[in-house]
Parts: structure tokens; sequence; C-alpha cells
């Protein structure tokens, strides 16, 4: 479905992304951990088409992903949400579940003058999506609220929920469970999994280990914008370069173990800057 | 007097039209086009220069928005690497180009003393009888503007530019184009202003590169960020609010004793001093955006 071959991004003198090679197929839960700064986010970036690669090459679904054309991936089926949602404060939740539709008589200003009808029959089918979405992360009832009042933790939500508008064949999540209490977080596992098995593939950037090794198929670990692992999540702890990486060079005596939501909760404060 | 009310409507109506343009840029869009005139002054030109060649106004008029139209769509794609700011700057000298054109070009434009005698709207009446006929005209296509831009910012068109406008990032990561949506809405806002300038062609019977002046932009703007930027009806509020004001000071001459050439002065400061007190007390303006509220809006 996506895949990069040997991706490297600088920016300046710093190697963001390094060498990166790798592939996601269909339907498939990917899971992308690293210590804060190891390239993660702009390894989102390379493959959603929002920055161009220094070298290397992206292709999702036959075809390569340019970032002349960022908009285009969307419209293919690869979608990504941000880290930092920043919603707008002067739309709604439900505008901006809409604005991830697909709606194309109201999305032409000819059509939205003379079709009206057509644009109307298209909004109410969206709308009832949107709802349905909403509903599922708790949001229905602030659908009229503005977006940008939405708590840190909400607005990680409506991101996710407004991506699914279109039902995309691979979804890119750039922390979607920061800020997120637990209850829910459980609950979006299986949401997350729900959508999977609606044929959707997900990469997930996540810090909390424990949210990573009960959704994820498989996992690859970067570190200094390399990746150093590409196992199944379990194995992650048996990796000492992993293990490494998130800890620090290992002492005599401290037993190795990547603890279930221990990093998350160290770099939480951090992954928001 | 009744002279000058009427006046005044038809100018705020012509100005009524420029500013549900920009507001439809600035308000919905984000898009800070300080070149505006020169939209305005395009669609004034080719206005005039076509009804002087012959052709019938309503015609000249529709090409006048085609022109301008096209000049709208130039400037979108000027921009498209751009950071927003640079465009801004980048439109403030696309329009002075326009003014220096304007005012060089003699053989196309008359040069500095434009071009005059056009034989106007509604020739056959006279009088106030002609006045009521142009306010008319102005009006409904006044009416017609603000009900074009109330549709297009309530569709999916509308909810992309706000979008646009507030986070350019996500717009694109749902699937749109907004340098395509740019070039679309200046196009549009490009139509909308040259109707206006090619109204006021029409109306007054003359154009000239004074009337192209930065200083016109910054009137159209005030009365955007007065009226509310975003809010249709806020633009109409404020042309109307801004042109009364501008056409009226003159008179505190005739009031008050004021030597004639400090009333020039004197507008200028009045209009900058409304703008500091709108914006100190009322930053949303008159008549602010409102949050869209669709579900509750539901059937
Ligand atoms: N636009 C940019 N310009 C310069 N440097 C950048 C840019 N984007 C990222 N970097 C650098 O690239 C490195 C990787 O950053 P990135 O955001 O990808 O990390 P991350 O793994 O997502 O971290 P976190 O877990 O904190 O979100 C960092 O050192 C960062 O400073
Ligand atoms: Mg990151």
């Amino acid at each position: 479905m996506l895949s990069a071959h040997d991706v490297t991004r600088s920016f300046g003198g710093l190697t963001a992304v390094n060498h990166v090679s790798l592939e996601i197929g269909a339907r498939e839960i990917v899971g992308l951990v690293g210590p804060n700064g190891s390239g993660k986010t702009t390894l989102l970036n390379l493959l959603s088409g929002f920055l161009a690669p220094t070298s290397g090459e992206i292709r999702f679904d036959g075809t390569a992903v340019s970032a002349r054309r960022a908009w285009q991936p969307s419209r293919l089926g690869l979608r990504r949400t941000f880290q930092l949602p920043k919603l707008p404060a002067r739309m709604s939740v439900l505008e901006v579940m809409l604005a991830g539709g697909r709606l194309p008589a109201g999305a032409s200003p000819w059509r939205s003058l003379l079709t009206p009808g057509a644009v109307r029959r298209e909004e109410a089918a969206f709308l009832d999506k949107a709802m349905g979405l909403l509903a599922e992360v708790d949001l229905a009832g602030l659908a009229d609220h503005p977006a940008g009042g939405l708590s840190g933790g909400q607005q990680k939500l409506l991101g996710l929920a407004a991506a699914l508008m279109d039902d995309p064949a691979v979804l890119l999540l750039d922390e979607p469970t920061a800020g997120v209490n637990p209850s829910l977080r459980r609950r979006m596992a299986d949401h997350l999994r729900r959508i999977r098995e609606g044929g959707t593939a997900l990469v997930i950037v996540e810090h909390d280990m424990g949210f990573i090794g009960d959704l994820c198929d498989r996992c690859l670990a970067l570190d200094k914008g390399a990746v150093i692992a590409n196992c199944r999540p379990d194995e992650l702890s048996g990796n000492q370069q992993v293990v490494e990486a998130y800890l620090g060079r290992r002492r005599p005596g401290v037993p190795l173990r990547v603890v279930a939501g221990g990093t998350a909760g160290a770099k939480s404060s951090g992954a928001r800057a | 007097m009744l002279e000058f009310c009427l006046h005044v409507l038809i100018m705020s109506a012509i100005f009524g039209i420029a500013a549900v343009s920009l507001n439809l840029q600035a308000g919905t869009s984000g898009l800070l086009n300080f070149g505006q005139i020169a939209l305005f002054g395009i669609g004034a030109y080719a206005v005039a220069i076509l009804t002087r060649a012959g052709l019938p106004w309503p015609a000249a008029l529709l090409a006048g928005m085609a022109a301008a139209a096209l000049g709208g769509f130039a400037i979108g794609r000027l921009g498209r690497d751009l950071a927003a700011e640079y465009w801004a700057l980048a439109t403030l000298a696309v329009a002075e180009l326009v003014r220096l054109v304007a005012l060089n070009e003699d053989w196309l434009t008359g040069g500095p003393q434009g071009i005059g005698g056009i034989t106007g709207l509604f020739p056959g009446l006279d009088g106030p009888a002609r006045a009521l006929a142009t306010l008319a005209l102005a009006a409904a296509l006044l009416l017609a503007t603000a009900l074009t831009a109330r549709r297009l910012g309530e569709t999916q068109f509308g909810r992309v530019l706000r979008l646009m406008r507030e986070n350019p990032d996500l717009a694109t990561a749902l699937g749109h184009d907004i340098v395509a949506c740019k070039v679309k809405v200046l196009a549009i806002g490009g139509a909308m202003a040259g109707l206006a300038g090619g109204l006021y062609t029409l109306y007054l019977a003359f154009i000239g590169p004074d009337q192209l002046l930065p200083f016109e932009t910054f009137l159209i703007w005030t009365m955007v960020v007065l009226g509310g930027l975003g809010n249709v009806a806020g633009a109409v509020v404020g042309a109307l609010l801004v042109t009364t004001l501008y056409a009226g000071i003159p008179f505190l001459k005739d009031i008050v004793a004021l030597p004639s050439d400090l009333t020039g002065s004197l507008r200028v400061f009045a209009i900058g001093s409304i703008v500091l007190a709108a914006l100190m007390l009322k930053p949303q303006g008159l008549v602010p955006e409102r949050l869209r509220r669709l579900h509750a809006q539901r059937p």
C-alpha cells in the first residue's frame, strides 16, 4: 500500500530521517516508536507528502507521493493527523467534520450556486456520517461548539474523526492518545481496531507502549532518524538497541524492561513541545 | 439634500460590492489582499475603454468583471509559494503597478487625465429619476453579490476557505488543494470588485488613476474591518457607514467654518480614528462572524 525507499530528510546539518525504508501492507496496524526528536513526526510528514525527502522515494498505491501536491495523497486515500491539531476557533466541530468529507457539489462554487438540491442531499448524507463518527469519540454533544475551544485531548479525537470522514485506506496517526484519558484510550483502541476491520491500514506514532502492544501487529523503532528495530511489539523490550535509545546506556544491575506506560508518562510533556 | 443622499447611497452600494468581495477574500479566506483597488480599477478601466469603443454598458460590465476575475486569478497564482505576509505585500505592489500602467499608458487609459465623457447609465433619464434608477441597479447588484457571497460561505467551498484561513495544513491533510481554492476565491472576488469598479465608472462617467490610490484599498478595508471580518452583512453595514462619513465630512465646512484644504486631511483623520476606536471597542466588528450551528439547524 504505502512504501518508503531509502528515504532521508535533513534540516541543515541535522538528519531527521536517515535512510529509512519501510512497507505498510493493507489492513496492517504498525506502531512507530522512538524517543523525542527521533524523527517520527518527520517520517509521517514525509509519508503523507507534507515534506519532500532530501533523497529517496515514497509510493502510495503505485503512485509517487509528491510534496508539490500535498493534498493529493489524502484524496487517494492516504490521510494523516497532527501531533498538535490546532483546530479552528471560528468553526464548529461539525463543520470541521464536514470539511473532512468529500462533497464535490458543495466544494464547487458553481454548483454551490446552481444546484442547491445536490448540495443539500450531499450535505445531509455527510452530516449523518459525521454525527456517527463523533459519537464514537464522545463528541456528538459538542457538535455545534467551536472546534478550537475543545480541550487538547478532544481536539486529537476530533482530528482523528475528521480524517475518517473519507474512509482512508491508510491512516497515519501522530500520537492519537496524547492527552486522552485512560478509559477513552481503551475504547479508542477498540475503535481503531474496528477501523482496521473496515479496511484501513494504520501507522501509529505512540509513546504509550501499553497501547502499542495492545494494538499493533508490528512495530518500527526509530532512533536519531534511523530504523533500529522492525519487530512484534512484545519483542521491543528484548531489543537492546531500543532499550538503550529509550533509557540511555544500560547500567549494571538494572534489569532491561520497557515498562508499559512508564515511558509515555515521562515523555508526554516533551511530546507536546 | 435628496441628491446628496442618493449619491451617498449609490456610492455605498458600489463600495458595498467591493467590500463584500474583500470580505470573501480576507474575512472568509484569510487572504490579506492589500491590492483590492487594482481589481476594482481593472473593472473600472475595462468598462471605460469598452463603452468608449461603443459597447453597451451591460456587456462592458460583464467584460470588466471577466477582466478583473482574470486579474484576481493572476494575483492568486503569483503568491503560490509565498508566505501570507509576503503575498500581502505583493498585492500592494501589484495595485501600484496597475495604477502606474493607468497613469502612463496614455493611448489606452488617457494617462493622468483618465477617461471621461462616458455615456453612463440610463442616459434617457434626468436628475433624480436617473439617480434613482442608478441606485436601484446598484442596490440590486449589491444584493446579488451579497447573496452569492453568503451562499459560497455556507457550502463546503466556504468551509474549506475558512479552514484554509485558520489551519491550512489541516485543510491540505483533508484533501483540499488550498492553492486552487485561493485562486478560485480571488477570481470570484476579482469579478465582484470588477463589477464595483465598472459601476463606479458608469455612475461617475469618469475614471482616472487618482481613483486607484492605495488609500482607496484602505477605505475598503476600513469598511470590512468596521463591519466585521467574515460576515457579509457586516461588509455592507461598514460600506454604508464609511461612505456616509467620507462623503459627509466636506459638509462640515458649511456648518463649522473650516478651510476647504483641511477637509481632505480631516476625512483621513476621521476614518483613521474610527478604525482605531472600532478596533479597541469592538475588535470583531459591528456584525461579527457567527459560528454555524449545523446540528441545531438540522431538520
Ligand atoms: N522543520 C524543521 N526544521 C528543522 N528541524 C526540524 C524540523 N522538523 C523537525 N526537525 C528536527 O528533526 C528532529 C526530529 O523531529 P521530529 O519532530 O520528527 O521528532 P519526533 O520523533 O516526532 O519527536 P516527539 O516524540 O517529540 O514528537 C528534531 O531534532 C527536530 O528538531
Ligand atoms: Mg513528533
